[in-house]
């Protein structure tokens, strides 16, 4: 398991395009490395389009139209990149600390529970607190939910891949779950809770669109996880971690109490995304609403070179990426299940990068 | 239980453990040869989805399941090279061809066949009793009343587990999972040797998926292995890393999938959602019993770099 791969040797010992990556240095390569396998991925769908029988120019087009082509355009990509980014900030942490978190998708999806929960429940409380509390509520769960995975890693020595991944199908199933039960709305077709009261709704942004205070939730969490993670005793534990688990046993840090601290707030932010989903677009908890986004967050993370702030960026992209492609698939009928094909690709290539650059990060 | 139940359940048990004991196979090659194997559910889709649609546009399910194992050795050949040449990390890498699957197959349908939503539909190869032996009692319902591919997939444990265990080859593969410098030492070359057990790999899970496709279901939708790849992962770790192991766990999900869809034809007061999470339980909570005993090969994840 290395995320960040093992020192390279010198380069004479090395060739093609190994030496390519060789040649460029630091964050500037990060950077370029990251955007040459977007375009490397773009360009490999581009191919498919072909085949498919559509000129990508006009299919690239129409997706950039349907990222950017109207205020409204743009605040739908905002709104889907926030929870990306809350959940792919949390992923990128457990990445950097080396402890794989790809339990997303089940924290998003009991988060989402959660918050649903409390805000099925707002005339009980206060005007002021229903808001915060259903978010707390989301972001309890999470964190409870990875909380649980990390006991079982812990404890019982199975890997954290499989913990967090099993339990992304348990999370899920659990909407349903209580779908189906007390928190379901009776007589709807569809497998989903009542709508929310107004007072649970997260507020909006910019008033009359669509645009609520997630995204400026996002961003101060974003921050805040930067000041955390390079400016605290934690941050630094999780650097240790990530570079050796023996220099982290050396110096005497407990790798255990980490990872069980930086799964919990993992879990907590993706729980908190699942919150901002249910509280801010859809406005009520809807079986399968987290599909895909744990994946999403790992696709986040890795594009940000596990840095807690390049999240930003990464997120949105991602956001306006999928919000492009729902239009293309309208406009000129390319399937969107493209932008599945770009992800992976890009991941792929990130991948690839990352490990034939050997990514060196200032501990 | 009645004989009649018993057979019943029994019988569904080594129908639905037989995409997942290919998978688990091919899995186990790609982790024996130091390589998590988190991309078989993809190799699983994408063997699906090619099975599917070779087997419709040749109207000949043999030809299915000829090319389904193409295109999950071809996905595999993706995660083996991103992996084993260029270091890419591999549980990510697993991921992302998994997503990368279920896009490319969504994608491919609807460019083949165009509309929305298409759906295949195939005609499902019969049963072929094995004769004599069909006729035991219990026995003969249970394991001698199947499709050739299902007697297959059994079959196919005893000479993964020869080539795993008795052959040169086997012995490279799984010096390189245990330690890749010292096979390189020996002369073999590790990262063409994980490459090769991976897009291997792939090919087991890729007749897994056209199995799910052509036997089970006889038609391919998007994403239709559902997470299978993933138990088929749990198997292998259950079953510590051996092919009859991996061949165990498999029947142990099996059950509980066969049970599964009993329990919800009785129509007892518990949820199928809560029914449904069961196996993923039983994995994690079995998983969580083999807990640090099972010795996984030592030098998987490690990326093997020349020096």
């Amino acid at each position: 398991m290395s995320l960040v791969a093992e020192p390279v040797p010198s380069p004479s010992h090395r060739r093609g395009i190994d030496r390519l990556v060789d040649a460029l240095s630091g964050s500037a390569r990060t950077s370029l490395l990251m955007v040459g396998a977007v375009a490397l991925a773009l360009a490999t769908t581009a191919c498919l389009i072909l085949l498919a029988g559509t000129n990508p120019i006009t299919a690239y087009g129409a997706l950039v139209r349907g990222a950017f082509g109207s205020l409204d355009r743009v605040i739908f990509g905002i709104n889907k990149a926030t929870p990306y980014i809350l959940a792919g900030a949390g992923v990128a942490l457990c990445f950097r600390a080396k402890v794989i978190n790809i339990g997303a998708e089940g924290q998003i999806a009991v988060g989402g529970i959660g918050a649903t929960f409390i805000a099925l429940n707002a005339a009980l409380l206060p005007v002021v607190l229903v808001v915060p509390l259903s978010l707390a509520a989301g972001a309890l769960c999470g964190a409870i939910w990875a909380g649980l995975a990390a006991i079982v890693h812990l404890k019982r020595g199975v890997h954290e891949v499989l913990c967090t991944l099993l339990l992304n199908f348990v999370g899920v199933l659990l909407v349903s779950e209580v779908l189906h039960g007390d928190m379901g709305e009776p007589g709807a077709g569809f497998p989903q809770s009542p709508l929310i009261a107004r007072v649970a709704r997260l507020p909006k942004l910019i008033s009359g669109t669509d645009l609520h205070i997630g995204i400026l939730l996002a961003v101060v969490v974003v921050v805040a996880l930067h000041v955390l993670f390079w400016r605290t005793t934690f941050g630094f534990r999780l650097r240790i971690m990530g570079e050796s688990r023996s220099a982290a046993d050396y110096v005497g840090l407990s790798v255990p109490r980490a990872t069980m601290r930086v799964m919990l707030l993992a879990g907590g932010l993706a729980g908190l995304a699942g919150g901002i989903e249910v509280l801010g677009v859809h406005l009520r908890l809807i079986e399968g609403f987290s599909a895909g986004f744990g994946f999403n967050a790992v696709a986040v993370a890795l594009l940000a070179s596990l840095n807690p702030l390049a999240v930003l960026p990464a997120g949105l992209f991602l956001g306006f990426l999928e919000a492009g492609a729902l239009a293309m698939q309208r406009e000129v009928g390319v399937p969107s299940s493209l932008v599945f094909v770009i992800q992976g690709l890009t991941m792929i290539f990130v991948l690839c990068a990352i490990g034939i650059g050997g990514a060196e990060r200032k501990v | 239980m009645e004989i009649g139940t018993l057979i019943d359940v029994l019988t569904a048990t080594i129908r639905i453990a037989t995409p997942l004991l290919f998978a688990a196979l091919g899995g186990l090659l790609s982790e024996r040869a130091g390589t998590f194997a988190v991309g078989v559910e993809g190799m699983m889709l994408a063997g699906a989805f090619g099975g599917a649609v070779a087997a419709l546009m040749s109207g000949n399910v043999l030809i299915g399941f000829l090319v389904a194992p193409m295109a999950g050795a071809l996905l595999g050949l993706v995660v083996g090279i991103a992996t084993a040449r260029f270091r890419a990390d591999q549980m990510v890498a697993g991921l992302a061809i998994n997503i990368l699957s279920l896009g490319l197959t969504s994608f491919l349908l609807r460019g083949l066949f165009g509309g929305r939503a298409p759906v295949i539909r195939l005609t499902i190869p019969p049963v072929v009793p094995v004769p004599w032996l069909s006729d035991i009692p219990l026995l003969g319902p249970v394991l001698f009343r199947h499709p050739l591919v299902i007697y297959a997939a059994f079959l196919l444990v005893i000479p993964v587990w020869i080539f795993l265990m008795k052959t040169r080859g086997g012995l490279i593969l799984r010096a390189v999972g245990e330690n890749p410098e010292a096979a390189h030492a020996a002369g073999s070359n590790p990262i063409l040797v994980r490459i090769a057990a991976i897009a291997g790999g792939g090919a087991l899970a890729g007749l897994g998926g056209a199995t799910l496709a052509l036997q089970e279901v006889g038609t391919f939708t998007d994403g239709m292995t559902n997470g299978r790849g993933f138990i088929a992962l749990a198997a292998i770790i259950v079953g510590r890393w051996t092919p009859v192991g991996a061949m165990l766990g498999c029947l142990l999900f099996g059950a509980v999938a066969a049970l599964e869809l009993r329990i919800q034809g009785l129509g007892l007061p518990v949820s199928s959602y809560v029914i449904q999470m069961v196996p993923y339980l039983l994995a994690l909570a079995l998983l969580a019993g083999v807990g640090r005993s099972a010795r996984m090969p030592a030098a998987i994840g490690a990326p093997f770099q020349k020096h």
